[in-house]
């Protein structure tokens, strides 16, 4: 075996369960990770010039997985295109999600990392939008800093949606934009096109919205498997994709493919910090009379409920607000 | 317990400060929107009864009586559901709610009683929304839908 004694740098692509897919410099190499990732070493703090440098404990990390699809990992090459990850470096944003491990306490579940566009996907109808999911994923987007844009796919569909223009009145009034894409007649991929272009971008929604359709509509070559609707249980659609995987696009950018998710819950989101998480809403944050006590609920004086009155804020955005802080 | 503001559940009432229970085996209805003991609401409802997407929030006072219009063309006039008139305090907004099975009787019929003093704006808004205040004149009419017989039946 030919051990390199150099480390490399590369990008996590492809994970499947203790495999992780590195791409580097035109190079595909099959990863595992060093037991050292799964560690957390701690240091004395007391005097950190000291040349004594000892370990004083060492803890397990608080994620279901150290490694997220994007991220910019140091790794060990061993030849015949295998490595092994020592070191995952500093992400520069990062998508996340709370993951229950059974018999456990909750971690983080850290999606994609280093993404510039957040992408949440949703049918025109089969299966029906949950805007309630969306505003969980746009609250997580504006949680990460990171820009999203609103796509509507199966637009061959749109007879069955009626109120669909009128549902995302709501967004439009709050800034975010929207494009409007059929994988099957090809409307808005173009313009799509040119919106990832040099992005890397991820695209998130529920099972069976469409999302690997419009990929491979994206990216004809891309080929990624797809399926009808699933009839599975309880009329919720079956998963087509299983596992997340970033691929490079031909026009410039990377995209991320994720399962379908049900259900997205907040990660390290704070009551008091929501409002703020509403474009709409952030403006009047601290305009209240109780100021940023204000809970926006019943208090007298509220500049929010004010606003959703005056028509400035969809009552949809507000109830779906006020759902999101009950839980948090 | 939830406020009202918040559910679908139980609650307590943001007038009287009693605490309501929604279940149906109670009250007879599926969405319990107003206090069973003082007859107040909370403007919770936009656009339809039960979507709980308003945000106004203000208390809703009773105001008065009406009947729910019946579907049926062939029906007399005024036979059908007794219903409560709310009015929000904060935007004056009204609605018409179902009584239900837990209603305080003696409220109700108070709450008649004391619509016949409402104002002529309090009234005309009635009017613009095609909502009929009941008058004096059909007091047999809240006795029998409210206790089974008519104020003689009961008197005697």
């Amino acid at each position: 075996m030919n051990i390199n004694d150099k480390d490399d740098i590369g990008i996590v692509f492809r994970k499947t369960i203790g495999h992780y897919t590195v791409h580097t410099n035109g190079r595909e190499l099959d990863c595992v990770l060093s037991s050292l990732i799964h560690k957390q070493l701690i240091y004395p703090t007391a005097d950190p010039t000291s040349l004594r440098h000892r370990v004083q404990e060492v803890r397990e990390i608080e994620h279901v997985d150290p490694i997220a699809i994007g991220d910019h990992v140091r790794f060990m090459d061993v030849g015949q295109n295998r490595g092994m990850i020592t070191e995952v470096l500093p992400r520069l944003s990062k998508l996340s999600r709370p993951a229950t491990v059974p018999g456990q306490r909750i971690f983080e579940q850290v999606i994609v990392s280093n993404a510039d566009l957040v992408i949440p996907v949703f049918a025109v109808a089969d299966p029906t939008p949950k805007w309630g999911l969306l505003d969980r994923y746009l609250v997580s987007a504006e949680s990460s800093q990171l820009p999203a844009l609103i796509v509507i796919t199966k637009m061959d569909m749109a007879w069955k949606n009626k109120s669909l223009d009128a549902d995302l009145e709501a967004y439009r009034l709050a800034g975010y934009p929207i494009q409007k894409v059929c994988a099957n007649t090809g409307e808005g991929v173009s313009e799509l096109k040119q919106t990832l272009q040099g992005k890397n971008s991820v695209l998130v929604g529920k099972s069976g919205v469409g999302k690997t359709s419009l990929l491979n509509a994206i990216q004809p070559g891309l080929g990624l498997r797809v399926n009808e609707v699933g009839k599975g249980e309880q009329g919720k659609g079956r998963h087509t994709t299983t596992h997340l995987e970033m691929f490079e696009l031909e026009f410039g950018g990377m995209i991320i493919d994720t399962p379908g998710m049900r259900e997205f819950g907040l990660w390290e989101i704070a009551g008091e910090e929501l409002a703020y998480l509403f474009p709409e809403m952030a403006n009047y944050v601290g305009q209240c009379k109780f100021g940023l006590s204000c809970r926006h609920d019943r208090e007298p004086g509220c500049a929010i409920r004010k606003a959703v009155v005056a028509g400035k804020i969809s009552p949809h955005r507000y109830k779906s607000y006020m759902n999101l802080r009950g839980e948090l | 317990m939830r406020s009202m503001a918040a559910s679908f559940g139980d609650f307590r009432c943001g007038h009287c400060h009693n605490l309501v229970s929604a279940a149906h085996t109670f009250s007879g209805v599926n969405n319990r929107n107003h206090c069973p003991y003082c007859l107040w609401s909370c403007h919770l409802d936009l656009f339809v009864a039960g979507d709980r997407l308003s945000a106004c929030k203000g208390q809703m006072k009773p105001i008065g009586l009406t009947m729910k219009k019946s579907r049926n063309k062939y029906q007399l006039e005024k036979r059908g559901e007794l219903m409560l008139i709310h009015e929000c305090i904060e935007c004056r907004t009204l609605s018409i709610n179902r009584i239900a099975a837990d209603d305080d009787p003696e409220n109700i019929l108070s709450i008649f009683q004391d619509s016949f003093l409402n104002s002529r704006q309090t009234q005309q808004q009635c009017e613009s929304q095609g909502i009929v205040l009941l008058s004096e004149d059909e007091n047999e009419l809240v006795y029998k839908q409210l206790y089974g017989v008519g104020i003689r039946t009961l008197a005697v």
